[in-house]
Protein backbone atom coordinates (compact mmCIF):
# COMPACT_ATOMS: atom_id res chain seq x y z
CA UNK A 1 0.00 0.00 0.00
CA UNK A 2 2.83 2.38 0.85
CA UNK A 3 4.36 1.75 -2.55
CA UNK A 4 1.07 2.55 -4.25
CA UNK A 5 0.70 5.77 -2.28
CA UNK A 6 4.25 6.86 -3.04
CA UNK A 7 3.66 6.17 -6.70
CA UNK A 8 0.43 8.13 -6.56
CA UNK A 9 2.19 11.10 -4.97
CA UNK A 10 4.89 10.97 -7.64
CA UNK A 11 2.23 10.80 -10.29
CA UNK A 12 0.53 13.88 -8.90
CA UNK A 13 3.77 15.80 -8.67
CA UNK A 14 5.27 14.50 -11.89
CA UNK A 15 8.48 13.47 -10.15
CA UNK A 16 8.67 9.86 -11.27
CA UNK A 17 10.39 9.57 -14.63
CA UNK A 18 8.82 6.18 -15.17
CA UNK A 19 5.29 7.33 -14.59
CA UNK A 20 3.18 8.89 -17.29
CA UNK A 21 1.64 11.99 -15.84
CA UNK A 22 -0.02 13.09 -19.05
CA UNK A 23 0.39 16.46 -20.65
CA UNK A 24 1.89 18.70 -18.07
CA UNK A 25 4.37 16.17 -16.82
CA UNK A 26 7.20 18.60 -17.44
CA UNK A 27 6.12 21.45 -15.22
CA UNK A 28 2.77 22.58 -13.94
CA UNK A 29 0.69 24.30 -16.57
CA UNK A 30 3.51 24.85 -19.04
CA UNK A 31 2.02 22.60 -21.68
CA UNK A 32 2.55 22.69 -25.39
CA UNK A 33 -0.12 21.18 -27.58
CA UNK A 34 -0.69 21.06 -31.32
CA UNK A 35 -4.23 20.83 -32.65
CA UNK A 36 -4.77 20.06 -36.32
CA UNK A 37 -7.74 21.47 -38.18
CA UNK A 38 -8.03 24.11 -35.49
CA UNK A 39 -8.98 27.08 -37.65
CA UNK A 40 -12.63 26.55 -36.76
CA UNK A 41 -15.27 24.22 -35.34
CA UNK A 42 -14.29 21.52 -32.86
CA UNK A 43 -10.56 22.17 -33.31
CA UNK A 44 -11.01 25.81 -32.36
CA UNK A 45 -13.11 24.72 -29.38
CA UNK A 46 -10.36 22.44 -28.12
CA UNK A 47 -7.79 25.20 -28.64
CA UNK A 48 -9.77 27.68 -26.56
CA UNK A 49 -10.43 25.13 -23.83
CA UNK A 50 -6.68 24.46 -23.61
CA UNK A 51 -6.00 28.20 -23.65
CA UNK A 52 -8.16 28.66 -20.57
CA UNK A 53 -5.63 26.59 -18.63
CA UNK A 54 -2.72 28.69 -19.84
CA UNK A 55 -1.29 26.21 -22.31
CA UNK A 56 0.76 27.01 -25.38
CA UNK A 57 -1.52 26.08 -28.24
CA UNK A 58 -0.33 25.59 -31.79
CA UNK A 59 -3.09 26.01 -34.33
CA UNK A 60 -2.26 23.62 -37.17
CA UNK A 61 -4.29 24.56 -40.25
CA UNK A 62 -4.07 25.25 -43.95
CA UNK A 63 -6.14 28.44 -43.82
CA UNK A 64 -3.70 31.01 -42.49
CA UNK A 65 -6.04 33.95 -41.87
CA UNK A 66 -8.48 31.81 -39.89
CA UNK A 67 -5.66 30.01 -38.07
CA UNK A 68 -4.03 33.29 -37.06
CA UNK A 69 -7.37 34.53 -35.82
CA UNK A 70 -7.81 31.49 -33.57
CA UNK A 71 -4.24 31.93 -32.32
CA UNK A 72 -5.17 35.46 -31.24
CA UNK A 73 -8.30 34.10 -29.56
CA UNK A 74 -6.07 31.69 -27.66
CA UNK A 75 -3.98 34.64 -26.44
CA UNK A 76 -7.11 36.46 -25.35
CA UNK A 77 -8.39 33.39 -23.52
CA UNK A 78 -5.27 33.14 -21.35
CA UNK A 79 -3.05 30.83 -23.36
CA UNK A 80 -0.29 31.48 -25.84
CA UNK A 81 -1.40 30.95 -29.39
CA UNK A 82 0.85 30.10 -32.33
CA UNK A 83 -0.17 29.42 -35.90
CA UNK A 84 1.42 26.57 -37.86
CA UNK A 85 0.79 26.23 -41.58
CA UNK A 86 0.02 22.54 -41.82
CA UNK A 87 -1.40 20.11 -44.33
CA UNK A 88 -1.55 16.81 -42.45
CA UNK A 89 -1.36 14.80 -45.67
CA UNK A 90 2.01 16.33 -46.58
CA UNK A 91 4.86 14.36 -44.98
CA UNK A 92 7.41 17.16 -45.37
CA UNK A 93 5.04 19.75 -43.92
CA UNK A 94 4.36 17.55 -40.90
CA UNK A 95 8.07 16.95 -40.29
CA UNK A 96 8.88 20.65 -40.66
CA UNK A 97 6.03 21.61 -38.38
CA UNK A 98 7.16 19.31 -35.60
CA UNK A 99 10.69 20.69 -35.85
CA UNK A 100 9.40 24.26 -35.68
CA UNK A 101 7.39 23.52 -32.54
CA UNK A 102 10.27 21.75 -30.81
CA UNK A 103 12.67 24.56 -31.65
CA UNK A 104 10.45 27.23 -30.20
CA UNK A 105 8.69 25.51 -27.30
CA UNK A 106 10.48 22.21 -26.66
CA UNK A 107 8.84 18.83 -27.04
CA UNK A 108 5.10 18.60 -27.51
CA UNK A 109 3.08 17.47 -24.50
CA UNK A 110 -0.06 16.81 -26.47
CA UNK A 111 -1.01 16.27 -30.08
CA UNK A 112 -4.64 16.43 -31.18
CA UNK A 113 -5.46 15.21 -34.69
CA UNK A 114 -8.79 16.85 -35.38
CA UNK A 115 -8.50 17.65 -39.08
CA UNK A 116 -10.88 15.71 -41.28
CA UNK A 117 -11.64 15.59 -44.98
CA UNK A 118 -13.67 18.43 -46.38
CA UNK A 119 -15.82 15.71 -47.92
CA UNK A 120 -16.89 14.41 -44.52
CA UNK A 121 -20.47 15.71 -44.68
CA UNK A 122 -20.95 14.86 -48.38
CA UNK A 123 -23.51 12.05 -48.84
CA UNK A 124 -22.48 9.28 -51.23
CA UNK A 125 -23.38 5.64 -51.90
CA UNK A 126 -20.39 3.44 -51.17
CA UNK A 127 -20.71 1.71 -54.56
CA UNK A 128 -20.52 5.06 -56.33
CA UNK A 129 -17.88 6.83 -54.24
CA UNK A 130 -15.18 8.14 -56.56
CA UNK A 131 -11.76 6.70 -55.80
CA UNK A 132 -10.36 10.19 -55.40
CA UNK A 133 -12.88 10.90 -52.66
CA UNK A 134 -12.05 7.65 -50.87
CA UNK A 135 -8.37 8.62 -51.01
CA UNK A 136 -9.14 12.05 -49.57
CA UNK A 137 -11.02 10.60 -46.60
CA UNK A 138 -8.17 8.18 -45.98
CA UNK A 139 -5.41 10.73 -46.46
CA UNK A 140 -6.62 13.26 -43.93
CA UNK A 141 -7.80 10.85 -41.22
CA UNK A 142 -5.61 7.75 -41.46
CA UNK A 143 -2.53 8.89 -43.36
CA UNK A 144 -2.56 12.09 -41.32
CA UNK A 145 -2.61 10.01 -38.14
CA UNK A 146 0.36 7.96 -39.32
CA UNK A 147 2.40 10.98 -40.43
CA UNK A 148 1.71 12.89 -37.24
CA UNK A 149 2.39 9.88 -35.04
CA UNK A 150 5.66 9.16 -36.83
CA UNK A 151 6.88 12.73 -36.57
CA UNK A 152 5.68 13.41 -33.03
CA UNK A 153 6.70 10.16 -31.37
CA UNK A 154 10.18 11.30 -30.26
CA UNK A 155 8.74 14.48 -28.77
CA UNK A 156 5.89 12.70 -27.02
CA UNK A 157 8.39 10.20 -25.61
CA UNK A 158 10.52 13.05 -24.29
CA UNK A 159 7.56 14.74 -22.62
CA UNK A 160 5.71 11.52 -21.75
CA UNK A 161 2.81 13.17 -23.44
CA UNK A 162 -0.28 11.99 -25.23
CA UNK A 163 -1.91 11.68 -28.63
CA UNK A 164 -5.61 12.35 -29.04
CA UNK A 165 -7.49 11.43 -32.22
CA UNK A 166 -10.85 13.00 -32.99
CA UNK A 167 -13.10 10.26 -34.28
CA UNK A 168 -16.87 10.12 -34.64
CA UNK A 169 -19.89 8.11 -33.66
CA UNK A 170 -19.97 7.22 -37.35
CA UNK A 171 -16.88 5.15 -36.67
CA UNK A 172 -18.88 3.00 -34.28
CA UNK A 173 -22.20 2.65 -35.98
CA UNK A 174 -21.50 3.34 -39.64
CA UNK A 175 -23.57 5.69 -41.77
CA UNK A 176 -25.73 4.63 -44.70
CA UNK A 177 -24.89 7.71 -46.73
CA UNK A 178 -21.52 8.68 -45.21
CA UNK A 179 -19.82 5.31 -45.26
CA UNK A 180 -16.35 6.42 -46.47
CA UNK A 181 -16.26 8.98 -43.67
CA UNK A 182 -17.42 6.34 -41.18
CA UNK A 183 -14.71 3.95 -42.35
CA UNK A 184 -11.96 6.55 -42.08
CA UNK A 185 -13.06 7.51 -38.57
CA UNK A 186 -13.31 3.88 -37.50
CA UNK A 187 -9.82 3.27 -38.82
CA UNK A 188 -8.48 5.90 -36.44
CA UNK A 189 -10.01 4.04 -33.50
CA UNK A 190 -8.34 0.79 -34.48
CA UNK A 191 -5.03 2.54 -34.95
CA UNK A 192 -5.34 4.22 -31.54
CA UNK A 193 -6.10 0.91 -29.85
CA UNK A 194 -2.92 -0.65 -31.24
CA UNK A 195 -0.83 2.46 -30.72
CA UNK A 196 -1.80 2.68 -27.05
CA UNK A 197 -0.21 -0.74 -26.62
CA UNK A 198 2.87 0.21 -28.64
CA UNK A 199 3.48 3.51 -26.90
CA UNK A 200 2.36 2.66 -23.38
CA UNK A 201 5.75 1.24 -22.40
CA UNK A 202 7.25 4.62 -23.41
CA UNK A 203 4.85 6.45 -21.12
CA UNK A 204 2.87 7.92 -24.01
CA UNK A 205 -0.92 7.71 -23.92
CA UNK A 206 -3.19 7.41 -26.96
CA UNK A 207 -6.93 8.05 -26.86
CA UNK A 208 -9.85 8.99 -29.09
CA UNK A 209 -12.72 11.36 -28.58
CA UNK A 210 -16.00 11.08 -30.48
CA UNK A 211 -17.86 14.40 -30.33
CA UNK A 212 -21.31 15.46 -31.37
CA UNK A 213 -20.74 19.18 -31.67
CA UNK A 214 -22.38 22.27 -33.03
CA UNK A 215 -19.83 22.86 -35.77
CA UNK A 216 -19.71 24.12 -39.36
CA UNK A 217 -19.34 20.49 -40.55
CA UNK A 218 -22.49 19.48 -38.70
CA UNK A 219 -24.36 22.48 -40.08
CA UNK A 220 -23.33 21.40 -43.58
CA UNK A 221 -24.41 17.81 -42.93
CA UNK A 222 -27.80 19.05 -41.67
CA UNK A 223 -28.16 21.19 -44.79
CA UNK A 224 -27.24 18.28 -47.08
CA UNK A 225 -29.74 15.96 -45.42
CA UNK A 226 -32.85 17.79 -44.17
CA UNK A 227 -33.97 14.75 -42.17
CA UNK A 228 -30.69 14.50 -40.29
CA UNK A 229 -31.34 17.15 -37.67
CA UNK A 230 -34.50 15.48 -36.38
CA UNK A 231 -32.82 12.08 -36.55
CA UNK A 232 -29.72 13.14 -34.63
CA UNK A 233 -31.34 15.30 -31.99
CA UNK A 234 -34.30 12.97 -31.60
CA UNK A 235 -32.15 10.16 -30.33
CA UNK A 236 -29.87 12.30 -28.16
CA UNK A 237 -30.98 12.15 -24.51
CA UNK A 238 -29.64 15.62 -23.84
CA UNK A 239 -31.52 16.88 -26.91
CA UNK A 240 -28.89 19.24 -28.26
CA UNK A 241 -25.47 19.46 -29.89
CA UNK A 242 -22.39 19.91 -27.72
CA UNK A 243 -20.62 23.22 -27.26
CA UNK A 244 -17.23 23.00 -28.97
CA UNK A 245 -15.36 24.93 -26.25
CA UNK A 246 -17.03 24.19 -22.94
CA UNK A 247 -18.16 20.62 -23.55
CA UNK A 248 -16.10 19.05 -26.35
CA UNK A 249 -12.98 21.12 -25.70
CA UNK A 250 -13.08 20.53 -21.96
CA UNK A 251 -13.31 16.76 -22.47
CA UNK A 252 -10.36 16.86 -24.87
CA UNK A 253 -8.37 18.91 -22.38
CA UNK A 254 -9.10 16.28 -19.73
CA UNK A 255 -7.71 13.52 -21.93
CA UNK A 256 -4.58 15.57 -22.57
CA UNK A 257 -4.11 16.48 -18.93
CA UNK A 258 -2.52 14.74 -15.97
CA UNK A 259 -6.00 14.03 -14.65
CA UNK A 260 -6.18 11.39 -17.38
CA UNK A 261 -2.72 9.98 -16.63
CA UNK A 262 -4.11 6.46 -16.35
CA UNK A 263 -6.38 6.62 -19.38
CA UNK A 264 -5.11 5.12 -22.62
CA UNK A 265 -6.50 3.11 -25.52
CA UNK A 266 -9.93 4.59 -24.83
CA UNK A 267 -12.57 6.33 -26.94
CA UNK A 268 -14.53 8.89 -24.97
CA UNK A 269 -18.00 9.59 -26.36
CA UNK A 270 -18.85 13.26 -25.86
CA UNK A 271 -22.15 13.16 -27.67
CA UNK A 272 -24.93 13.80 -25.20
CA UNK A 273 -25.67 10.07 -25.16
CA UNK A 274 -26.46 10.02 -28.87
CA UNK A 275 -24.52 6.97 -30.04
CA UNK A 276 -26.20 3.68 -29.16
CA UNK A 277 -22.94 1.79 -29.62
CA UNK A 278 -20.03 2.25 -27.25
CA UNK B 1 -27.81 -21.83 -51.69
CA UNK B 2 -25.89 -23.41 -54.56
CA UNK B 3 -22.31 -22.47 -55.35
CA UNK B 4 -23.34 -20.52 -58.43
CA UNK B 5 -25.32 -18.20 -56.19
CA UNK B 6 -22.27 -17.42 -54.06
CA UNK B 7 -19.56 -14.89 -54.91
CA UNK B 8 -16.18 -14.41 -53.22
CA UNK B 9 -14.42 -11.09 -53.71
CA UNK B 10 -10.83 -10.43 -52.76
CA UNK B 11 -7.72 -8.47 -53.47
CA UNK B 12 -5.15 -11.18 -53.75
CA UNK B 13 -5.09 -14.88 -54.28
CA UNK B 14 -4.39 -16.28 -50.83
CA UNK B 15 -7.24 -15.77 -48.41
CA UNK B 16 -9.99 -15.24 -50.98
CA UNK B 17 -8.91 -18.34 -52.93
CA UNK B 18 -8.99 -20.52 -49.85
CA UNK B 19 -12.38 -19.19 -48.78
CA UNK B 20 -13.78 -19.81 -52.26
CA UNK B 21 -12.43 -23.37 -52.14
CA UNK B 22 -13.83 -24.03 -48.69
CA UNK B 23 -17.22 -22.45 -49.27
CA UNK B 24 -17.64 -22.97 -53.00
CA UNK B 25 -18.54 -20.11 -55.29
CA UNK B 26 -17.28 -17.82 -58.00
CA UNK B 27 -14.06 -15.96 -57.23
CA UNK B 28 -13.51 -12.42 -58.51
CA UNK B 29 -10.28 -10.61 -57.63
CA UNK B 30 -9.61 -6.88 -57.70
CA UNK B 31 -7.08 -5.88 -60.34
CA UNK B 32 -3.57 -6.01 -58.92
CA UNK B 33 -2.76 -2.59 -60.30
CA UNK B 34 -4.10 -0.19 -57.72
CA UNK B 35 -4.94 2.55 -60.15
CA UNK B 36 -8.26 4.29 -59.81
CA UNK B 37 -9.44 3.61 -63.35
CA UNK B 38 -9.00 -0.15 -63.25
CA UNK B 39 -10.69 -0.45 -59.84
CA UNK B 40 -13.58 1.75 -60.91
CA UNK B 41 -13.97 -0.35 -64.07
CA UNK B 42 -13.91 -3.57 -62.03
CA UNK B 43 -16.61 -2.20 -59.74
CA UNK B 44 -18.76 -1.09 -62.66
CA UNK B 45 -18.46 -4.50 -64.37
CA UNK B 46 -19.62 -6.26 -61.22
CA UNK B 47 -22.50 -3.85 -60.79
CA UNK B 48 -23.65 -4.62 -64.34
CA UNK B 49 -23.43 -8.38 -63.82
CA UNK B 50 -25.63 -10.99 -62.11
CA UNK B 51 -26.87 -10.81 -58.52
CA UNK B 52 -25.78 -13.29 -55.86
CA UNK B 53 -27.55 -14.52 -52.75
CA UNK B 54 -24.36 -14.82 -50.73
CA UNK B 55 -21.24 -12.70 -51.04
CA UNK B 56 -18.00 -13.07 -49.08
CA UNK B 57 -15.35 -10.33 -49.20
CA UNK B 58 -11.86 -11.17 -47.93
CA UNK B 59 -8.67 -9.08 -48.05
CA UNK B 60 -5.76 -10.93 -46.54
CA UNK B 61 -2.21 -9.84 -47.20
CA UNK B 62 0.22 -12.27 -48.79
CA UNK B 63 2.44 -13.03 -47.00
CA UNK B 64 0.88 -12.09 -43.65
CA UNK B 65 2.20 -8.78 -42.31
CA UNK B 66 4.84 -8.99 -39.57
CA UNK B 67 4.52 -6.85 -36.42
CA UNK B 68 5.97 -3.35 -36.92
CA UNK B 69 5.51 -0.22 -34.84
CA UNK B 70 3.35 2.40 -36.54
CA UNK B 71 6.01 5.08 -36.13
CA UNK B 72 8.54 2.80 -37.84
CA UNK B 73 6.56 2.11 -40.98
CA UNK B 74 8.18 3.42 -44.15
CA UNK B 75 5.93 5.14 -46.71
CA UNK B 76 5.82 2.15 -49.07
CA UNK B 77 5.00 -0.21 -46.22
CA UNK B 78 2.24 2.10 -44.97
CA UNK B 79 0.90 2.27 -48.50
CA UNK B 80 0.90 -1.52 -48.78
CA UNK B 81 -0.49 -2.29 -45.33
CA UNK B 82 -2.98 0.56 -44.94
CA UNK B 83 -3.90 2.74 -47.89
CA UNK B 84 -4.27 0.14 -50.64
CA UNK B 85 -6.26 -2.28 -48.45
CA UNK B 86 -8.53 0.55 -47.27
CA UNK B 87 -9.38 1.50 -50.83
CA UNK B 88 -9.77 -2.15 -51.80
CA UNK B 89 -12.22 -2.75 -48.96
CA UNK B 90 -14.28 0.30 -49.93
CA UNK B 91 -14.38 -0.71 -53.60
CA UNK B 92 -15.12 -4.39 -52.95
CA UNK B 93 -17.75 -3.84 -50.27
CA UNK B 94 -19.40 -1.18 -52.44
CA UNK B 95 -19.57 -3.71 -55.25
CA UNK B 96 -20.88 -6.37 -52.87
CA UNK B 97 -23.69 -4.06 -51.74
CA UNK B 98 -24.82 -3.66 -55.35
CA UNK B 99 -24.31 -7.29 -56.41
CA UNK B 100 -26.16 -8.78 -53.47
CA UNK B 101 -29.64 -9.99 -54.35
CA UNK B 102 -32.65 -8.91 -52.31
CA UNK B 103 -32.75 -10.81 -49.00
CA UNK B 104 -29.15 -11.91 -49.59
CA UNK B 105 -26.22 -11.89 -47.19
CA UNK B 106 -22.78 -10.29 -47.23
CA UNK B 107 -19.93 -11.36 -44.94
CA UNK B 108 -16.57 -9.57 -44.79
CA UNK B 109 -13.54 -11.43 -43.43
CA UNK B 110 -10.87 -9.15 -41.97
CA UNK B 111 -7.55 -10.29 -40.55
CA UNK B 112 -6.55 -8.60 -37.33
CA UNK B 113 -5.09 -9.56 -33.98
CA UNK B 114 -7.32 -9.26 -30.94
CA UNK B 115 -6.96 -5.93 -29.12
CA UNK B 116 -4.71 -7.53 -26.49
CA UNK B 117 -2.23 -8.47 -29.22
CA UNK B 118 -2.61 -5.39 -31.41
CA UNK B 119 0.83 -3.82 -30.84
CA UNK B 120 2.68 -3.86 -34.15
CA UNK B 121 -0.54 -4.15 -36.13
CA UNK B 122 -1.96 -0.64 -36.05
CA UNK B 123 -2.77 -0.67 -39.75
CA UNK B 124 -4.53 -4.02 -39.56
CA UNK B 125 -6.42 -3.05 -36.40
CA UNK B 126 -7.52 0.14 -38.08
CA UNK B 127 -8.63 -1.69 -41.20
CA UNK B 128 -10.68 -4.17 -39.18
CA UNK B 129 -12.52 -1.29 -37.49
CA UNK B 130 -13.02 0.38 -40.87
CA UNK B 131 -14.53 -2.84 -42.20
CA UNK B 132 -16.89 -3.02 -39.22
CA UNK B 133 -18.05 0.54 -39.93
CA UNK B 134 -18.52 -0.21 -43.63
CA UNK B 135 -20.49 -3.35 -42.81
CA UNK B 136 -22.75 -1.40 -40.46
CA UNK B 137 -23.17 1.25 -43.16
CA UNK B 138 -24.22 -1.42 -45.69
CA UNK B 139 -26.52 -3.07 -43.15
CA UNK B 140 -28.31 0.28 -42.91
CA UNK B 141 -28.31 1.20 -46.61
CA UNK B 142 -29.33 -2.24 -47.92
CA UNK B 143 -31.45 -3.45 -45.01
CA UNK B 144 -34.59 -2.11 -46.64
CA UNK B 145 -34.42 -4.81 -49.31
CA UNK B 146 -33.65 -7.53 -46.81
CA UNK B 147 -29.89 -7.66 -47.31
CA UNK B 148 -27.88 -8.57 -44.22
CA UNK B 149 -24.24 -7.53 -43.79
CA UNK B 150 -21.87 -8.85 -41.13
CA UNK B 151 -18.15 -9.30 -40.59
CA UNK B 152 -15.81 -11.93 -39.17
CA UNK B 153 -12.39 -11.05 -37.80
CA UNK B 154 -9.60 -13.55 -37.35
CA UNK B 155 -6.09 -13.51 -35.84
CA UNK B 156 -5.32 -16.86 -37.48
CA UNK B 157 -2.31 -15.50 -39.37
CA UNK B 158 -1.47 -12.27 -37.48
CA UNK B 159 -0.07 -11.71 -34.03
CA UNK B 160 0.87 -14.40 -31.55
CA UNK B 161 0.07 -17.95 -32.53
CA UNK B 162 -0.26 -21.43 -31.23
CA UNK B 163 2.54 -22.89 -29.08
CA UNK B 164 5.60 -23.85 -31.13
CA UNK B 165 4.48 -22.20 -34.36
CA UNK B 166 7.24 -19.58 -34.11
CA UNK B 167 4.97 -16.56 -33.86
CA UNK B 168 5.38 -16.06 -30.15
CA UNK B 169 3.00 -16.78 -27.34
CA UNK B 170 0.05 -14.54 -26.51
CA UNK B 171 0.40 -12.29 -23.49
CA UNK B 172 -1.39 -13.28 -20.30
CA UNK B 173 -4.12 -14.19 -19.83
CA UNK B 174 -4.14 -17.20 -22.10
CA UNK B 175 -6.99 -17.37 -24.63
CA UNK B 176 -9.94 -19.40 -23.33
CA UNK B 177 -9.73 -22.00 -26.10
CA UNK B 178 -6.53 -23.96 -26.67
CA UNK B 179 -7.33 -23.86 -30.40
CA UNK B 180 -6.16 -20.22 -30.45
CA UNK B 181 -5.52 -18.53 -32.84
CA UNK B 182 -7.77 -20.77 -34.91
CA UNK B 183 -7.46 -21.65 -38.58
CA UNK B 184 -9.29 -20.75 -41.73
CA UNK B 185 -11.02 -24.11 -41.57
CA UNK B 186 -12.95 -24.76 -39.44
CA UNK B 187 -12.98 -21.66 -37.22
CA UNK B 188 -13.25 -18.84 -39.76
CA UNK B 189 -15.23 -20.70 -42.39
CA UNK B 190 -17.62 -21.90 -39.69
CA UNK B 191 -18.33 -18.34 -38.57
CA UNK B 192 -18.78 -17.21 -42.18
CA UNK B 193 -21.24 -20.06 -42.90
CA UNK B 194 -23.18 -19.18 -39.77
CA UNK B 195 -23.58 -15.53 -40.79
CA UNK B 196 -24.36 -16.35 -44.42
CA UNK B 197 -27.01 -18.88 -43.54
CA UNK B 198 -30.72 -18.46 -42.91
CA UNK B 199 -30.26 -19.29 -39.24
CA UNK B 200 -28.66 -15.85 -38.89
CA UNK B 201 -31.67 -14.16 -40.53
CA UNK B 202 -32.02 -11.71 -37.64
CA UNK B 203 -28.36 -10.76 -37.42
CA UNK B 204 -26.99 -7.81 -39.33
CA UNK B 205 -24.39 -5.09 -38.82
CA UNK B 206 -22.38 -7.26 -36.44
CA UNK B 207 -18.71 -8.16 -36.30
CA UNK B 208 -17.98 -11.62 -34.94
CA UNK B 209 -14.42 -12.29 -33.73
CA UNK B 210 -13.53 -15.88 -34.66
CA UNK B 211 -10.58 -15.76 -32.30
CA UNK B 212 -11.17 -18.54 -29.79
CA UNK B 213 -12.27 -16.11 -27.14
CA UNK B 214 -9.29 -13.78 -27.32
CA UNK B 215 -11.50 -10.67 -27.48
CA UNK B 216 -15.00 -9.83 -26.37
Amino acid sequence: LREILVRERRTRTGTDAHTNTGAGSRAGTEQTVLITGASGGVGRGIALACAATGWRVWIGARREAEGQRVAREVDAAGGRGRYLSLDVTDADAVTRGMAEIAERDGPLDGLVHNATSGLSPKPVRLAEAPLAELRDHFSVSARGTWLLARAAFPQLCASRGSLLLLTSEAGFEGKARLSPYAAAKAMQRGIARALAREWGPHGVRVNCLAPLAASPAMETAFRNDPTMSARVLGRTPLGRLGDPVHEIGAAARFLLSRDAAYVTGHTLMVDGGSCPVT
Amino acid sequence: VSADERLVLGRDGGLAHRLAEALGGELRLLPRAADDASWARWRAELAAGPRYRQIVVAMGSEPPAPPRGLAELEPDVWQQRAEEPFLAWCVALGAAAVCCADAGAIVAVAETPAPLDAAGFAAESGLADAVSALIRSIAQSEGGRGVRANAVTTPARLGPGAPDDGRGDPAAPAPPLARFPGRLVPEVVGAVRLLLGDEACGITGRTLPADCGRSW
